[in-house]
């Protein structure tokens, strides 16, 4: 009787993701930040006007898209982060075969930020300029003389990055890092920038800040991967006086992703993907119209399409 | 009235004049310097207890920068929200356009204590104040508001409160006026928000049941378990 149940709730759930499929030709997964919201929005719109085909876009996150890209429940993700997942491309895209990623990417940044007046006025313009007591107390707000800013939210994997990057270049001697969420960072600098405050935070593009302020990233030594050592919390509870890493960030980027199937199955659309070649600038764009300007991504999307017909069409090439 | 604030001492008397006046923080961060923006050169002036005392004494209101305005303000934050700068002893309240209406606030002597994210829980036009236990305690002034002093011009809560919660739970924090400045000394504010009765009654007037309230980092106290 048991086994009659679970084979009756399997061909449920089957039937339920055969209906799903049949709505749509293809599904892209949304990720909850905006420029993600955008071009999956974007995909869609450009996609059933081109191609006349029927695009759902559905709200998930890059590991349960992965899976989704995996088992065909999903064809397309607009922003695979990397080196973040760096494993899930290893072992979707490379060893299994059944993720393609494309060839194009937009590169992405982190570091530490400072406003323009910051930087011209302040004369704070390098990472080692914090390890200045004179600079950095600039940026003390509560009179013991050394500097605050901002270095991300608590449990994200780049705070413990900044928190050990802070020691290994020597300004947690005289900054004093704050973990905040986002929206607490940011306003601050919203604050900080409409009193002509100084402020040097942790910052990563494309973001809308550097589109709502004048925002300069301090200058450090570049990325070498033989002084990057991080140990992450998760991992050690000696992991801070383990890790070392008094050099800027690994370069990142993001790609689109689509299940490899789709090269058969839509050739046209995987070309698409595989065409789509959005620049920074416009990634911030999408952030700041969705995130400052409050547009509704699918009405963005409209927008962004009827007013950019040229690059869709060299897309579909 | 004024017996029950007399008591906090010379201090409680110090902060009272000038948390009223929107300067609290000139004491909470002793030995720090104080600031006030002058937006006709766009420069930070060091303010410090004497002055805040002439400015009072000559003008009777606040200087410029505390007084409330429409300022230019870039923010991703929508219209509604409420963005608390302790340390600048501002509070803006996000408009559409890029722009807030500024206030100056006065922060409790023993700062804010925290920092985040909360939101306006409930609000009350002449709220009842209820003293805390350890204050009933110790002062038989405040023992007699026990269970609570009725809203009304004499009330240190002054003509309107905001309840700020997070999630569904109050925090006891308060954004809150303040009817007599002079007499006011609650050193149980650690945490709360003073604005002048005026300003408090135009925020309230604006203000929506369920609004965001970004406290940010900065400022003395507010690091305080951060």
């Amino acid at each position: 009787m048991k086994a009659l149940w679970q084979s009756v709730c399997t061909v449920a759930v089957l039937s339920g993701g055969l209906l799903q499929a049949a709505a749509a030709d293809l599904v892209v997964a949304a990720p909850s930040w905006p420029s993600g919201q955008a071009s999956a929005n974007i995909m869609k719109v450009a996609l059933e006007k081109s191609l006349g085909i029927k695009v759902d876009v559905q709200d998930m996150g890059t590991l349960i898209a992965f899976t989704g890209l995996d088992t065909g429940a999903v064809d397309v993700y607009p922003e695979v982060w990397r080196p973040n997942f760096d494993t899930l491309v290893q072992r979707y895209v490379t060893d299994k075969g059944t993720i393609h990623l494309s060839p194009r990417n937009v590169p992405a940044t982190q570091g530490l930020c400072v406003t323009k007046k910051t930087y011209d006025e302040f004369g704070v313009r390098d990472v080692a300029d914090l390890k200045d007591p004179a600079k950095a107390k600039v940026f003390d707000t509560d009179g013991d003389g050394k500097g605050e800013m901002w270095i991300g939210a608590t449990g994200w994997l780049s705070t413990d990055v900044e928190r050990v990057r802070a020691k290994s270049y020597g300004y947690d001697a005289t900054m004093t890092l704050l973990e905040m969420p986002e929206e607490v960072g940011m306003s601050a600098v919203d604050a900080a920038a409409a009193t002509d405050k100084p402020i040097v935070f942790y910052c990563y593009s494309p973001h809308h800040v550097f589109q709502l302020h004048e925002i300069k990233q301090l200058s450090e030594p570049a990325f070498d991967p033989a002084k990057w050592k991080i140990v992450l919390q998760a991992d050690d509870p000696m992991w801070l006086s383990k890790s070392e890493a008094p050099v800027a960030w690994k370069p990142s980027s993001f790609s689109v992703a689509y299940a490899a199937a789709l090269q058969k199955r839509l050739p046209q659309v995987a070309k698409f993907l595989d065409n789509i070649d959005f620049s920074t600038d416009e990634v911030t764009a999408m952030s700041y119209a969705l995130e400052v300007e409050r547009q509704d991504p699918a009405e963005y999307a409209k927008q962004w399409v009827s007013t950019h017909e040229d690059r869709i069409k060299a897309w579909l090439r | 009235m004024a017996e029950i604030w007399r008591l906090r001492g010379r201090r409680g008397w110090a902060a009272a004049l000038f948390i009223a006046v929107g300067l609290g923080a000139a004491l909470a961060q002793a030995g720090s310097t104080t600031q006030i923006f002058d937006p006709k050169t766009h420069k930070w002036i060091n303010y410090d207890r004497k002055k805040a005392r002439q400015y009072y004494a000559a003008h009777g209101q606040v200087p410029d920068a505390f007084r409330r305005q429409i300022v230019p303000f870039r923010t991703a934050e929508k219209p509604g929200t409420i963005i608390i700068d302790g340390n600048q002893h501002f509070l803006y309240l996000v408009l559409p356009g890029l722009k807030a209406v500024r206030y100056g606030i006065g922060v409790g002597r023993e700062g804010f204590g925290w920092a985040g994210i909360v939101r306006v829980g409930r609000t009350a036009e002449w709220p009842t104040w209820t003293p805390p236990a350890e204050m009933v305690a110790r002062d038989p002034n405040a023992a007699k508001y026990a269970n609570g002093m009725p809203g009304g011009p004499d009330n240190p809560l002054g003509a309107r409160a905001l309840y700020l919660y997070q999630g569904d739970q109050d925090t006891i924090y308060r954004i809150h006026g303040t009817p007599e400045p002079w007499t006011i000394g609650l050193d149980v504010s650690s945490g709360c928000i003073r604005m002048n009765n005026d300003d408090i009654v135009d925020l309230h007037s604006q203000v929506q049941v369920g609004a965001k309230v970004v406290v940010l980092m900065q400022g003395a106290a507010l690091y305080k378990g951060v």
